[in-house]
């Protein structure tokens, strides 16, 4: 229920554009990649999935969380514009359920991102490369660790955008976010855990698969309860 | 009104906009890596790089890869909606001045901004510099002469790339188009950066012209350099073009 008014809300904001624009250009880089470099990396011995996230990943990683972070912030600042939120705390839902409905379609969006870069990558390894018996398993078990990676980022950017009054505010500490990811060593263990360090993982070669897993819904556990405090601190001084 | 009372108008805007917190938070997080990892410095024989200009130039790498360009959108979005909010928009195209000196006016406060961050930035590599060096017992510091002439070749080199983030927000209603556009252009120029047509892309400049740098200061390192003959005349042709489009087009949603 909540979905569909959010997506209402957004439908004529280019919100759904965004997603599938950023999804087209990540899915761009793999088969640009592979037009231009077709003997460097057809004469790697690996898996295509792993050939073609091994070379492209990090830069579709970027897409993916610069259009969270941009569409995040549109999502709130819909209703901080006009002054819109006191209309939408006047009405029959609380805040929480709000937020639930925005990261709701977020991670839908997310979703049809991923599908659409998967689909770039089997059109890869089915034309440059020849398919082995254990591709899908392999593709699905990428994209689903992708998409786990993946939820921190929405749900902690989301909780930002509902924090900060101001589109700019909220967008710049997205970018920040982004930045920091960007520049942080991969040692410590515990600095690659930043939320939106996590989407630039890849299931293969990362060695503690199961504790980002664990990391991920730790992080996602986490936002919920921030997102709870700050709505009742918020309340408190309004 | 005058171009400078105008200017000074827009400065009052964005006086209590705390985007210097979004510029501070910028230059700390670059640098606190690169002190913590600074012994990584003294292992660069391959490349052939002192460990000193090591320091410098990762740091500004980092920067003017990303953060640099991101935070120059980020700034447009502010410019931008100080006004959308409230309308201010309409307000603001009925005061005595002409459309195009209020452009100018808020592409300065960019360009202003865009310095800010540079300088900020370079006072954050002295003071991690003067920290690096007491670590690692070794002098970090380079001469003030080199960082400024370095910071302002950078800085010059962002002109075009500000010039077309502005007429990109100017011209884009849909805020998240605009900030969409911008963040989407910063990305390919790290790969752009490589190829022959790089001076067509006004967004890999900043990157080019340190990754040109560390080319120089690393003796082992062939890096691309800069030749001033396509690319000089093609940066002030964008620049004059996205500054031409973005005056014209200022305030068009609200001048329908």
């Amino acid at each position: 229920m909540n979905i569909c008014l959010e997506y209402k809300k957004v439908k004529r904001t280019g919100f759904i554009q965004l997603f599938l624009c950023g999804a087209i250009l990540a899915a761009v880089v793999p088969v640009v990649n592979m037009v231009f470099r077709t003997e460097m990396y057809t004469s790697i011995h690996n898996t295509p999935v792993q050939i073609l996230l091994g070379a492209n990943w990090q830069l579709m990683a970027m897409f993916n969380v610069l259009v969270i972070v941009t569409g995040t912030c549109l999502l709130y600042h819909i209703e901080y514009d006009n002054n819109s939120i006191q209309k939408l705390k006047s009405l029959p839902i609380t805040e929480s359920q709000v937020f639930l409905g925005k990261a709701a379609l977020s991670v839908i969006m997310y979703m049809s991102v991923l599908v659409i870069e998967a689909g770039a990558v089997i059109f890869c390894s089915c034309h440059w490369f020849v398919t082995g018996d254990g591709f899908w398993k392999e593709l699905c078990q990428n994209f689903i660790y992708s998409f786990i990676m993946g939820l921190p980022c929405i749900a902690l950017s989301l909780l930002v955008s509902e924090a900060c009054k101001n589109m700019w505010m909220s967008f710049g500490i997205g970018v920040v976010c982004v930045f920091t990811a960007l520049i942080l060593p991969e040692k410590p263990f515990f600095l690659s855990l930043f939320p939106f360090a996590m989407p630039f993982k890849m299931l293969a070669g990362t060695k503690h698969v199961i504790n980002y897993i664990y990391a991920s819904a730790a992080w996602i556990a986490v936002t919920s309860l921030a997102e709870l405090l700050l709505i009742k601190i918020r309340r408190s001084f309004e | 009104m005058n171009f400078l009372s105008l200017l000074s108008v827009e400065y009052k805007k964005i006086k209590r906009s705390k985007i210097f917190l979004i510029l501070f938070a910028a230059a700390f997080i670059l640098w606190i890596p690169s002190i913590i990892n600074s012994d990584l410095n003294f292992h660069m024989e391959t490349e052939g790089i002192s460990p000193e200009n090591n320091f410098f130039i990762q740091g500004f790498m980092a920067m003017s890869w990303f953060m640099f360009p991101a935070s120059i959108v980020v700034v447009t979005v502010l410019l931008n909606q100080t006004e959308r909010a409230d309308n201010g928009i309409i307000k603001m195209l009925s005061l005595p001045a002409s459309t195009v000196k209020l452009s100018l006016a808020k592409f300065i406060v960019m360009l202003s901004l865009a310095a800010a961050q540079i300088l900020i930035l370079t006072g954050a590599y002295y003071a991690s510099a003067a920290i690096v060096s007491v670590i690692q017992d070794y002098n970090f510091i380079l001469p003030p002469l080199f960082v400024a002439k370095e910071t302002g070749i950078i800085f010059l080199s962002a002109l075009p790339m500000t010039a077309f983030f502005w007429m990109v927000s100017v011209c884009i209603q849909t805020p998240v188009f605009s900030v969409g556009t911008g963040m989407a252009s910063i990305v390919p120029s790290v790969l752009l950066i490589n190829t022959k047509a790089w001076f067509a892309y006004p967004m890999s400049y900043p990157l080019f012209v340190v990754s040109s740098e560390y080319g120089k200061l690393a003796a082992n390192l062939e890096t691309a350099q800069p030749e001033l003959i396509p690319w000089l005349p093609v940066a002030v042709v964008i620049t004059i073009i996205c500054l031409i489009i973005s005056c014209s087009c200022f305030g068009w949603a609200a001048r329908r």
